[in-house]
């Protein structure tokens, strides 16, 4: 098989509208966690969230976007698409070519629009702009219009994990020769949909997440999209690389819709076959960007997934102490934190964390670090027992 | 690529569960196409209740195959554009109708697009590859594209891989108000003779068993192409290419054509059947299933009917050819800026 690099990225979170502003906050143990502003839910000052800072309409705005029906969720895509592209160099002629996929990923598309899509599906009157924008596919569709792509697209929903199987599928397309080159990644903004649902399952805390710590009690919703251009070897000339995509797996928990079984069998089997896959052994793991939601059920049994591989567990973290959970950006989001983990050599430190769950007394770091890291690993596990586990590895 | 389909299983508004018979029509009810639903052997009642529609055939036409197997598959694939939309407006009518107060999370669980690869998973208690791909008109062409990248990856292995996609009373309701249905009543056949836009709402779903061994298969799916553009000239450029790089000179023996009815769509349709020549029959199949985005998961299952009984139902021949059964051409559009081509062959001479 041949090597997979990583040769742009593009990011925007509630921690930064740019690569470089998501590092930066990271570095600083910054968190873009708090009351919301950008829309209306009873929920926008009872629960915090991870909000991408910039209106709607000034995104549209800064993008030059003004077709009808653009959704949120596609304007966050468009600008982590442009952001590395330009990051990659690519001129028109290569986003163009045939020969180059666009893989993307989220969860609730235009579904952001709760109250547009609920007068289209019921009422027989006048459609709104939105109609074609409701599903996730919309959002690429978007974007092939607009860049006039003629390559292999695709989006892929697996809930949370959604974006690190975008991930994956590009860089198989491109080792089957169905590609040279791939645009792969995800996004997803803050829905009433999303919020409802989640709050429904009683898995949202009132409080900054606390991934990791005993006395965690949910997640925060967050939201942003991020980018990442995949190539293979023959395609680099003397051109900067982040990062090795070195190995990926996706397996089903097949336990329960919506919560990890115990021992954590998904996630475990996400996380060895991944490390099979780059041929390597558990030892030779620098970090892991851990899927840490900071619910009861993932924490406890990602960590003991954790503990079952691996004889000593690396240094872990989970950046959604600083972003909220993304869902369908979230693979995407992390891969590319993981890529600056291997890039920089540095550790960001987990938010809010006080003491180790008692059942397996892992410590996620806590403090800024540069040490040497060769192979990071980044995880990402969903509603309906997806999980799905990436390895990227120094050049 | 190269992928052999062993066993298929299909719930579609046809007879093409259990019992089948493609020569007798079933007409559309309501200007609809909906699913004859079957009894759901298997799955228990209580389950059965909970699910909502996509994931109830999705799980139904995947567990008749995934029965009585003495390993599991080792990849479950699904291409789905909406997945439980049912389910989704249930949940989102609760938020707005409840203004967001205490809401029940059954619905919301049921509704991400996932539900059907995760529930298929779940009741086999497979713990293998699980994916949905929801790229709308291209999900199914994209599942098969990921199985037959796994199964040359692993030979030894066997993959499921499907197309669901269900009328919901909402996603009907938004794609009317968009304009992609006929406001005339269409009973069947009588689809392809108005000149105005829109086609008819359907549903349906198809699944298959499939790997890289040739023996005892009934079908080959020997290339899939995604395009996605809004010039006709652009498609049919592209099916030149197709049909050189996979047939060479050849043409194949049938061409089945995915026109809908839509006078949007028509020169899309037309610029792609021009390019075959006398020898090829021209099929179509919208007549039996209706308009929706995972469609191409039936035609692909009707094709491998046609080629495996080299018998073509008499209601779907457009103009006959030369009577050949050995290779189907599948050409789709949706929604005018999603195209494939699926190019299926007979693994027996």
């Amino acid at each position: 098989m041949s090597r997979i690099f990583v040769t742009g990225m593009g990011a925007i979170s509630a921690i930064g509208n740019s690569v470089a502003g998501n590092r930066a906050a990271l570095i600083e143990g910054r968190t873009g966690i708090g009351p919301l502003r950008q829309f209306n839910t009873r929920y926008a000052d009872l629960l915090p969230f991870g909000e991408v800072e910039i209106s709607t309409a000034s995104l549209a705005d800064k993008l030059s976007a003004h077709e009808p029906g653009l959704t949120r969720t596609s304007l966050l895509a468009l600008h982590a698409f442009e952001e590395a592209v330009a990051d990659a160099g690519w001129d028109e002629a290569i986003v163009q070519s045939s020969d180059t996929a666009l893989i993307g990923a989220n969860t609730v598309g235009g579904m952001c629009l709760t109250d547009e899509l609920y007068r289209d599906a019921n009422s027989r009157e006048a459609g709104s702009p939105y109609l074609a924008s409701y599903d996730a596919a919309s959002v690429n569709l978007y974007l092939q219009k607009r860049f006039g792509l003629t390559g292999i697209i695709n989006t892929i929903n697996t809930a949370c994990s959604s974006s690190a199987n975008a991930i994956a599928y590009g860089a198989r397309l491109i080792q089957h020769g169905f590609a040279k080159r791939a645009i792969v990644g995800g996004t997803d903004s803050l829905a009433k949909f999303t919020i409802n649902g989640f709050n429904a399952l009683h898995i949202l805390s009132a409080k900054p997440c606390a991934p990791f710590d005993q006395d965690r009690n949910g997640l925060n919703l967050g939201e942003g999209a991020a980018f990442i251009i995949l190539e293979n070897e023959t395609a680099l000339k003397e051109r900067k690389t982040y990062a090795i995509l070195s190995g990926h797996a996706n397996s089903n928990d097949a336990f329960h819709p919506s919560s990890i079984s115990d021992e954590g069998e998904g996630p475990y089997r996400s996380m060895k076959g991944a490390l099979e896959l780059a041929a390597l052994r558990p030892g030779d793991i620098s970090f892991i960007n851990a899927h840490g939601t900071g619910t009861e059920n993932n924490d406890l049994t990602e960590s003991r997934a954790m503990l079952r591989l691996f004889e000593k567990v690396p240094p872990f973290a989970s950046t959604k102490s600083n972003t909220g959970h993304t869902l369908g950006a979230a693979g995407a989001l992390e891969a590319v934190f993981s890529i600056l983990n291997l890039y920089h050599q540095e550790i960001y430190p987990a938010q809010n964390w006080q003491q180790p769950i008692p059942e397996t007394g892992l410590r996620p770091v806590h403090a800024y670090q540069q040490l040497p890291l060769q192979h990071v690993m980044s995880n990402s596990f969903g509603f309906g027992g997806n999980c799905t586990s990436l390895v990227f590895s120094a050049c | 690529m190269l992928l052999y389909v062993h066993q298929s299983s299909c719930i579609s508004p046809q007879q093409t569960f259990g019992a089948k018979d493609l020569d007798s029509l079933q007409p559309a009810v309501n200007n609809a196409f909906r699913i004859i639903e079957p009894s759901y052997e298997g799955i228990p009642t209580g389950i059965l209740r909970r699910m909502g529609k996509a994931v109830r055939m999705g799980t139904g036409a995947a567990l008749p195959l995934l029965r009585n197997r003495a390993t599991p598959v080792d990849g479950i694939i699904i291409g789905t554009a909406n997945g439980g939309m049912e389910d989704c407006i249930k949940f989102l009518n609760q938020i707005i109708e409840y203004q967001e107060g205490m809401l029940t999370p059954t619905n919301f669980v049921q509704s991400t697009t996932n539900a059907i690869a995760s529930q298929i998973g779940l009741m086999t208690s497979n713990r293998n590859y699980n994916i949905t791909h929801v790229q709308r008109g291209l999900a199914f062409e994209n599942a098969l594209l990921d199985a037959a990248m796994l199964a040359a990856d692993h030979k030894a292995q066997s993959f499921l891989v499907g197309g669901v996609d269900e009328i919901s009373a909402y996603n009907y309701n938004i794609d009317l108000l968009d304009g992609w249905f006929k406001q005339e009543t269409i009973t069947g056949n009588d689809l392809y003779s108005y000149d105005t836009p829109g086609s008819i709402a359907g549903e349906g779903c198809a699944m298959f068993l499939v790997n890289s061994h040739p023996d005892e298969a009934v079908a080959c799916i020997k290339a899939v192409e995604i395009i996605h553009s809004s010039d006709p000239a652009w498609v049919a450029a592209a099916l030149d290419r197709f049909l050189l790089h996979h047939l060479g000179t050849q043409q194949p023996a049938v061409f089945m054509s995915g026109e809908d009815g839509d006078s949007r769509l028509h020169a899309f349709y037309q610029a792609c059947e021009s390019k075959m020549n006398a020898q090829a029959s021209v099929l179509r199949f919208k007549h039996m299933t209706g308009e929706y985005a995972t469609v191409s998961a039936i035609a692909v299952w009707i094709a491998c009917q046609i080629i495996d009984s080299a018998h073509i139902p008499t209601h779907m021949v457009k103009r006959s050819g030369g009577g050949r059964t050995n290779s189907v051409l599948i050409y789709n559009c949706h929604k005018e800026q999603q195209h494939s081509f699926i190019l299926l062959e007979a693994v027996r001479p």
